[in-house]
Parts: structure tokens; sequence; C-alpha cells
């Protein structure tokens, strides 16, 4: 995966062109995929057959009219829930057919998540909820300790490594959402509608922030918004209406 | 990790968890008091019992089951040559402390000076012995049972039962508390009297030796092995309650020789050997080694441990061990409840939590581990304030030195709840309560792990 990479060069390229897409190599690739949730006795198709794919080490915005399906489509994608129907590969393996322990391990190996309400453990210190992912990981108690603190540090929260999350602005909450997202060095990171609890300012650093780690960490890096002022110049854009794909750029 | 979000958590709903460690501490509490008792109990009644009657009691065979209609079809010839075989053997020696015969007698006591008259049930006895025996406390937990009071007295002294003195008229002259003799009914006494008279008169000059103090006489009247009745005058040294009405009614308690005399003339016979063994550990092993002596002598004899001759231990502990496993089934119960709907109430307001902890990669059973180690930890705060303050509250109640009187006894024991003698009991109700705990929130523990991820996300 992302071998000897430095967690804290990310801060600093941030001036580079975020535009420069590099070769579209594919990440994840989905074909006619669906979903129907099935409410008592009414069926509700919520992904009605999309196709496309997510490229390498690149961002790609998933943008839609609320209750397109952009949810469900990134659930899929991060393993969270099975299709009703359609094939998906990640990094070339067919992953529709994993066990839940299968798609557990999968998703402790290989994807990273950035919620809308940051999702982070309230009893857990920052440095703690950044380090916890990487207990699914062979690794020495120190290590992880460090990796952690790498990781905060990288986000620009390593003043606070010992607060817990109601003590610090939804903003920071985010960073280390994202700290914790990346410090097992996913392959695919999702974020669904990462910013819709912050302010515009925020927002965009918050962006800007998951934008710019792609490269050195070869993530490839899928949010969902519908705020398209957000929108990275140069990112790819998958368009959802009503469970379908309406444009991929 | 999961230790320090549960232990977190644990303080975060910390009147929660208070709530539900009290619950289970109490319970524990209750559990460990009574279960205190019930072990004073094991240990108090029989050495109640093992001072009385010894640990161990050789009988011919056939005694325990046909004895009680020809009991003296069943007697222990010369016991003491059986006494002196087991003394002899090196193990018994180091091992039993006292070794002294019984017989258990019937007859009818006649008041000397009234005429009153009933049928006794005796009991010979060597007093300096069953004195010694009396001092037993094997298992040191400080209970001395009072000696006889007849070992002072000379070979023709009793002692009978409240009850007895009682009914033979000698409430009096025993000044015996809350007693008022019977109204002599002159007509059923005039018989009896006659009775006596001319059988005292038969035993030559008896009547008139006394025994030469101002003891209340009584003549006690019983048949010899030969069929004879048998008559010996006797001087009442007090009167003593025993433990069940009928038998206070009717006992007497006297010298060995006194009733051997009475019923076996100059044979040595008797109608058990009572054996207590010092070390209550040894019991077993000495037990098997009276049973080879004997085989080996060719006695027709058979050792029974005393819990097999008189089953009022077993049934008085097994009374209180049933009482025992209700109360904690009850116990377990309300316990069980609490912490299913405390883990339930942790599980519903962090399902946010558990959705994030499984996208993020976790298997189902670190989920399950999280939440067993919340409701386990918890169950071992309950299990440590239960035995804390059963040790507190056993230790106020030890020193107020409340009495009880077990069915077997006729004077009350202090009630001595032993929490902590019996630290196998202790631990498995610690032991209980964090298997309990654990036990509890498996089931809300395996539906919180089952719960859909997507929609663990969504909550609010
Ligand atoms: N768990 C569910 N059970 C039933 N129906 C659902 C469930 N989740 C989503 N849906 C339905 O599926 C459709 C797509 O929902 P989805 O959440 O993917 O939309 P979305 O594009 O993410 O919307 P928004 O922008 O509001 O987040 C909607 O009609 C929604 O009501
Ligand atoms: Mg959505």
């Amino acid at each position: 995966m992302n071998q000897a990479y430095n967690p804290q060069s990310f801060q600093y390229d941030i001036a580079q062109n975020p535009g420069a897409r590099p070769a579209r190599d594919v990440a994840v690739s989905f074909k006619g995929l669906s979903k129907t949730y099935k409410m008592d006795r009414v069926e509700v198709p919520a992904l009605k057959g999309v196709s496309g794919s997510i490229a390498k080490a690149a961002t790609t915005f998933i943008t839609g009219p609320s209750g397109s399906g952009k949810s469900t489509l990134l659930n899929l994608l991060g393993l969270l829930d099975r299709p009703t129907d359609g094939e998906m590969e990640i990094l070339g393996e067919d992953v529709t057919k994993l066990t839940d322990k299968q798609a557990a391990d999968f998703r402790a190996q290989h994807i990273g998540f950035v919620f809308q309400s940051f999702n982070l453990i309230p009893v857990l210190s920052l440095r703690e909820n950044v380090e916890f992912p990487l207990l699914n990981r062979k690794m020495s108690w120190a290590s992880r300790k460090t990796r952690a603190l790498e990781y905060l540090e990288a986000v620009g929260l390593g003043d606070f490594v010992d607060r817990r999350p109601g003590e610090i602005s939804g903003g920071q909450r985010q960073r280390v959402a994202i700290a914790r997202a990346l410090v097992s060095e996913p392959t695919l990171l999702i974020a669904d509608e990462p910013t819709a609890n912050l302010d515009t300012k925020t927002s965009r650093e918050i962006v800007a922030l998951m934008d710019r780690i792609k490269v050195e960490l070869n993530t490839s890096v899928v949010i969902c918004t519908h705020d398209t002022d957000l929108i990275t110049p140069g990112s790819a854009i998958i368009n959802i209406v009503d469970g379908q794909t309406a444009g991929e750029y | 990790m999961i230790w320090k979000i549960a232990l977190r958590n644990i303080f975060k709903n910390a009147r929660r968890s208070v709530t539900t460690a009290l619950a289970i501490g109490i319970g524990g509490l209750a559990a460990l008091l009574f279960g205190g008792f019930v072990t004073s109990i094991w240990y108090g009644v029989q050495t109640s019992m093992i001072q009385e009657q010894g640990n161990l009691q050789v009988y011919r065979n056939g005694y325990l089951e046909f004895g009680a209609a020809n009991p003296d079809a069943y007697t222990i010839k010369d016991w003491d040559k059986v006494a002196a075989l087991l003394a002899a053997d090196p193990m018994l020696a180091e091992n039993i402390a006292v070794i002294t015969p019984r017989i258990d007698l019937a007859g009818v006591a006649g008041n000397a000076e009234t005429g009153n008259s009933k049928t006794f049930i005796g009991t010979g006895i060597v007093p300096a012995e069953i004195d010694a025996m009396r001092g037993w406390d094997g298992w040191n937990i400080g209970q001395v049972a009072p000696v006889t009071g007849l070992a002072a007295g000379g070979q023709e002294s009793v002692i009978v039962g409240l009850g007895m003195a009682r009914l033979m008229g000698m409430c009096e002259a025993l000044s015996v508390p809350n007693c008022q003799d019977a109204p002599v009914d002159a007509s059923t006494l005039v018989v009896e009297e006659q009775d006596f008279t001319s059988l005292v008169g038969t035993e030559a000059g008896l009547a008139d030796q006394g025994n030469g103090t101002e003891k209340p006489q009584l003549n006690v009247m019983a048949a010899t092995s030969a069929g004879v009745p048998n008559i010996a005058r006797v001087g009442i040294e007090s009167a003593q309650a025993q433990a069940v009405r009928a038998i206070d009614n009717s006992f007497i308690m006297m010298h060995f020789e006194q009733a051997r005399g009475l019923l076996y003339g100059d044979s040595q016979e008797a109608t058990a050997l009572m054996l207590q063994v010092a070390d209550p550990a040894q019991v077993d092993a000495v037990k098997a080694r009276v049973d080879a002596v004997m085989t080996e002598a060719g006695l027709d004899l058979s050792v029974y441990h005393f819990t097999e001759v008189d089953p009022t231990f077993d049934r008085i502990f097994g009374m209180f061990t049933f009482m025992f496993i209700v109360v904690s089934i009850v116990l377990s119960i309300v316990i069980v409840f609490t912490i299913v709907n405390t883990i339930s109430m942790t599980i519903v307001e962090r399902v946010k939590e558990i959705g994030t902890i499984r996208a993020l990669g976790f298997r189902k059973g670190f989920v399950r581990a999280l939440f067993l180690t919340e409701s386990t930890m918890i169950g071992l705060i309950g299990a440590l304030i239960a035995l804390g303050s059963a040790i507190l509250l056993s230790n106020v109640i030890n020193a107020a030195g409340l009495q009880w009187t077990p069915p077997s006894n006729a004077t009350p024991l202090t009630v001595q709840l032993m929490v902590l003698d019996n630290p196998t009991f202790a631990i498995g109700v610690v032991g209980t309560l964090v298997a309990l705990s654990f036990l509890a929130s498996v089931w809300p523990t395996f539906k919180a792990a089952r719960l859909n991820i997507v929609e663990s996300l969504q909550r609010a």
C-alpha cells in the first residue's frame, strides 16, 4: 500500500496544484448497482442500476438532489451495505460476495470513513480516537500511539491530543475524524456530507484537507455533497438523480 | 482500549452504573450474609452434635435397623476390650481424642416422695469423658458446651429434663424456673405406689440405702437383659432443658456404670461407643481405620458417622441450604433483569457508536466484547460492594452477639455469620455475580452486534 509515507508532509503541499490529475487508474468500478429498501411491504428503489468508477489517488465528488441515492451509493462503495443487484470491484477484487467478517476485515484494511456528524467516540481522547482503528492491526502499543500522534499533528491538532471530542469545535472534530480515517492508510476514503454540520469557511478547509492527501496516501477520496461550491476544480464528479447516474465528469 | 471505553462509560453514566452495581451489591450482600449464616450452622450445629455424640459411633451390626425393638440383642459385648483395641492402634490413638461408651435405656421412673411415676428415656454416659467431649472445638469457632454437671456427683446422681422434673412434681425441689408442680391425682397414684413398693421391696434394702444427700430422689426401673425388672434409686443433680419436648419430658442422664448395673449387671455391655476425632479433617480416614481394625478382629460391629445415626444435622443443613437456593434464585432473577435493563439502555444510547465501530472495520465480536466488558465490570464492582459490605455488616452482627437455638440444641448458639470463613463460598458468590452480569448481557450484546450498520449510522 502506502509505503514510507510521512503524514507530516501533506501539510506543506497545499500550495501545490490540486488539479493535477494522475493517470486514471481505477480503484473502484461498479456496474448496474441497484439497491431496493424494503420497508414493511413497500419497496423503495434507492438505486436503479448505477455504473461508474472511482479513480485511484483522486477525489471524486458525488452530487445530486436530496433523496437521489447518494448515501446509498456510498454505503455500497464502503461495504456497509449490500447491493440488491450489480457488480462491484475494489482494487480488482469482487467485493459483492464477501461474508460479513470478510467485509469488516476489508473495511479495516482498505476503507476509511468520515461522517457528517463526526462520530467520534466521546469517552476517548483525540489521540485515542485516532488510535482506535489501529486496534485492528498487529501493532505495538507504542507504535500505535506514535502513529496516532503523527496523524493528529498532520491535521493540525497536535496541541489537543488529550482533549475529549466534546471539548473542541465541530471543524476540529471533523479533522480528528479525518485523522482517524487516514491513520490506517486506506485505499478508499469515503465521506458522506462531511461538511453539512460546518460553516462555509470550515467546510472549505475540510474539503481541502481531504483533497490534498490523495496523492501522498495514494488514496481515492469520495466525497458526497450537495454543496457544489465545495467541488475542487479538476475533480471527478458523479451526479446521481433519482437513483441513476445523470452524468459523470 | 476496550477496558478504557468500558470503564469511562461506566463513569460517564455514573448514576445508572451505581444503581446497577448497588442492586448487584445488595443481592450479593444478602446471599453472602445468608450463606454466612448457613456456614455458621454447618460448623455450629455439627460442633454441638460432635460435642454431644462424637464424630463417629460404633454399634453392633443391625442395631440401627433393629436395635430399637430389641436393644439387648444388639449391644456391644465387652465394650471395654473394643475400646482398648481401638486405642491400641497407633493411627487411631493419634487421632481420637475421646472414646467413651453409652447405654441407651428406657423404663419407668418414680418420685420416691410423691409417688408420681412415668416412663423415661435414659442415657448412661461417663460424665468426665462427655465433659471432655463438650470442650471440643475442632473448627475453632469458639463454641464450647457446658459440662454435664454429673462428674462431681456420685455414681447415683442423674440429670433429668425440665419437663421430666415438672411431670415428676419436683419443680420446687429442683428450683425449676417457671414451673409449678403438677396437681397430684391421688386415685392414680395409689396403684403405682403399690407397684413400686412391692418392687423396691424385692431389692433388699434399696429404698433405705438412700444416697446420703438431700437431692430429690427418684426410683428408676428398667428391665435387665434377662427380662427381669431391676430398680435403682438415684438422686437428681439438676434439671436441664432438652432440645425436643418429648424427650425433655422423659429424659434422664445417668452415670454409665449406673445404667450398666441396672441393665447388664456385671456384663461389660454398651449400646454404643462414641469416638471423638480431634481434627475433623481426619474423620473419614479414622472411620476407615476403625472399620479396618474391627473387621480384622472379626468383630460384628460397624462404625458410623454421627450424621448417619442422627439425621438432624443433615435435615437442618438441608433446610437452610434449600432456603439459600430459593433466595439465591430470586436474587439472581432480580440481578439479571437489572443488568439486562442497564446494558440495553447503554446499547440504545450508543447505536451510532456501534455503527461507527463496525464501519471502521471491527467485527461483531468486538462490539460484543465492548459491552460484555462493561457489564462484567459493573458486575465486578457490584460483587466487591457485596463482599465489602458483607464483611462489614457480618462483623457488626457478630459483635452484637445475637443468639438463636437450632432445632438440635437445647441451649442457644451465638449467631456468627461466617462470610470469609468459607472462602470457596465467598469466592463463589463473587464469581456468580460477575458471571451473572456477563451472562445476562450476552443476549443484548448479540443483538447490538447484529444491528444493521447503515441504520445505526443514520441514528441521530
Ligand atoms: N434505511 C432505509 N430504509 C428505507 N429507505 C431508505 C433507507 N435509506 C434511504 N432510503 C431511501 O432511499 C432513497 C435514497 O436515499 P439516500 O439516503 O441514498 O439519498 P441521498 O441522496 O443521500 O439524500 P440526502 O442528500 O438527503 O442525504 C430515499 O428515497 C430514501 O428515503
Ligand atoms: Mg445522504
